[in-house]
């Protein structure tokens, strides 16, 4: 099949091209089953060396290549071409700087996840095998699903919150400190809630919901927000996240 | 602000799901309650403080644009109430987020099947007064009307701008650098519950006010004569005669309360507020109770959420952001103020009368009958 590609590009750098502008690139004989970083590929390779872009793993991985496609941020590497149509608008994800065409200025987002203390902090002593802090099955359940972050900025810069404050933490980070907040084993949870209880922190989360799907791991962003609040309201974490519906994979299945 | 342009470009743009227009809808639905609600406290309130005021605009409100008003604010108020639900059960319920698609689905049919019942019994107020060939005040006039409360918007804003500036000038634009390690805001913790529990407790009150002063009764028969006043027990069978109520408003000594029997006699908006506020449940002034809880909660319920939604847009100017706050605050406290005070006021003994010489002014000055 043939596809359209519209691209927003910008070029800082370049005079006459610092403003934003569309620019069309037509490609023929795309599979179905080929991803949109292919043809991104395809047209820096055989039509403009100049349309700049990051990826790195190319699947799903790494999570470099977060852009707005077709109206909603992807991973450009997880998006088949069959899912997009015959004509595909391609831009930058929102709220973040634009350095040239599809690539953002990442360091404020970065410095969001910073601040919410994104490491494991616990000053006990080892236990006596020098090895590792045990942890119950069900204990580890309660954060399984914010493990998986990449911290792409699909959420975050899906937010209309995080577009019209940069200040706001936004969801990524809030995602990275669930993941240490309901750790039973980390001791430092209540800085974390009270980092997030800054006017700036889970407060200008509006539960608007676009974060959720956003997200190409599949992460669900906004309970994870709402937990977070949960626990800043009631200043304890137990009880508050609710692991029934969380599926335990069987050894080796 | 240019964050407010880009936040509304991009909304447009981006094909968020159903809780993204859910989230707009909230937004706009509250402001425009928010915006009638300065209008209505500081009106109602003329009822004790300038009766001729007070039935100036309740004559404003039975014209054709505030009527096309009212329908658009009760949906409003009950697409905010429901949506608020949703909020609500999501925030203490997050892992039910899966239903939440279906939920913002919901709150729209459910916003659509109350409005049903209401608008009919609005309607069938609207058709009653407009084909009966009643008094309307031109529409130059009810425009002219609202400029003093636009001004005073405009007023109160520049004010929070200068205030803001000064108090950036002297004390340093830079936001205070707390302490080394975060503390936590109580105050917005404590919003964040505060507006989930008012609004619970706003919604039955809320929807109470709609049914009794835009169903049952509309805003049309604040002004017909010997009609019932609504949840008000009348203490006689029959309203006056209008040649009781005449000579009540031609004696000099009559006053407000010989007026009170459950029915508007002289058909003034002053009376059906002085019949309202007067009515007892058990040692209380019911509607009075009811009223200050409504304004209370709704005043403070709307201004922070209008806070919320102005600092959301204004945290790239320092003097925007701050002045924010400060138009919040004292809005907040000017309006609960305003209809606080009338609210403790008795009415004025005389305000009945004045009412009925105003409304007769205002006729013989349009021609009306």
């Amino acid at each position: 099949m043939e596809v359209t590609i519209r691209i927003k590009r910008q070029n800082p750098e370049m005079p006459g091209k610092e403003k934003p502008y569309w620019q069309e690139f037509v490609l023929k004989d795309v599979e179905p089953t080929d991803r949109l970083l292919e043809m991104l590929h395809r047209i820096k390779w055989e039509q403009d060396g100049t349309l700049t872009l990051r990826r790195s793993c190319a699947h799903g991985v790494c999570g470099s290549d977060a852009m707005r496609i077709n109206g909603v941020n992807h991973l450009a590497c997880k998006v088949l071409m069959k899912d997009l149509g015959p004509k595909v608008t391609v831009e930058p994800i929102l709220g973040l700087p634009v350095i040239k065409d599809l690539v953002v200025d990442m360091e404020p987002f970065f410095a969001h996840y910073r601040s919410i203390m994104p490491f494991f902090v616990n000053d006990t002593p080892l236990p006596e095998d020098g090895r590792e802090r045990r942890q119950s099955q069900a204990d580890r359940e309660v954060f399984d699903d914010t493990t998986k972050c990449i911290l792409c900025a699909c959420c975050t810069t899906s937010c209309p919150s995080f577009w019209a404050n940069g200040k706001y933490v936004g969801p990524a980070a809030i995602v990275q400190a669930h993941r240490f907040i309901f750790d039973t084993r980390d001791q430092a949870w209540e800085d974390r809630i009270n980092i997030l209880a800054e006017p700036n922190g889970v407060w200008r989360c509006r539960t608007v919901y676009n974060c959720t799907p956003a997200c190409p791991r599949e992460i669900q962003v906004t309970r994870a927000i709402g937990e977070v609040k949960l626990a800043i309201r009631r200043r304890k974490r137990e009880g508050i996240v609710n692991t029934k519906d969380v599926v335990i994979a069987a050894p080796g299945g | 602000m240019a964050s407010l342009a880009l936040t509304i470009r991009e909304t447009l743009r981006y094909r968020g799901a159903i809780g993204q227009w859910s989230w707009v809808l909230h937004r706009l639905t509250g402001l425009g309650v928010v915006f009638f609600l300065v209008i209505h406290v500081i009106d109602t309130s003329w009822a004790v403080f300038f009766p001729a005021l007070y039935e100036k605009a309740i004559r404003i409100y039975q014209t054709p644009l505030f009527t096309l008003g009212e329908f658009a604010l009760v949906f409003a108020v009950v697409y905010h109430a429901l949506n608020g639900l949703r909020i609500a059960i999501f925030d203490f319920k997050p892992e039910w987020w899966k239903h939440q698609e279906r939920a913002a689905q919901a709150v729209f049919a459910g916003t659509a099947l109350i409005l049903v019942p209401m608008f009919i019994g609005m309607a069938y107020h609207a058709i009653q007064h407009y084909s009966h060939d009643p008094f309307i005040l031109p529409l130059s006039e009810v425009l002219a009307e609202q400029l003093p409360f636009l001004a005073g918007i405009v007023v109160a804003a520049i004010g929070a701008i200068i205030l803001a500036f000064v108090y950036n000038m002297v004390m340093g634009a830079t936001e205070p650098v707390g302490p080394a390690k975060a503390q936590g805001s109580a105050l917005e913790r404590f919003w964040w519950s505060f507006m989930r529990v008012s609004g619970l407790l706003i919604v039955p009150l809320v929807f109470g006010h709609l049914a009794a002063m835009h169903v049952v009764q509309g805003v049309f028969d604040l002004t017909a004569a010997q009609l019932r006043v609504v949840g008000v027990a009348p203490s006689t069978a029959e309203p006056f005669t209008l040649e009781q109520t005449a000579a009540l408003l031609n004696d000099d000594s009559a006053r407000t309360e010989n007026f009170l029997n459950g029915w508007n006699d002289s058909g003034t908006a002053t009376e059906f507020v002085a019949e309202r506020w007067s009515a007892m449940l058990g040692p209380v002034f019911i509607w009075r109770a009811y009223d200050i809880a409504l304004l209370a909660l709704v005043t403070i319920h709307g201004f922070n959420g209008l806070r919320y939604v102005l600092t959301d847009y204004t945290q790239g100017n320092a003097v925007l952001r701050r002045a924010a706050g400060y138009l919040c605050v004292i809005g907040a406290i000017a309006l609960l103020i305003v209809g606080g005070a009338a609210l403790l006021s008795a009415v004025p003994q005389d305000a009945i009368k004045m009412a009925h010489e105003a409304t007769r002014a205002m006729m013989m000055a349009h021609g009306g009958g």
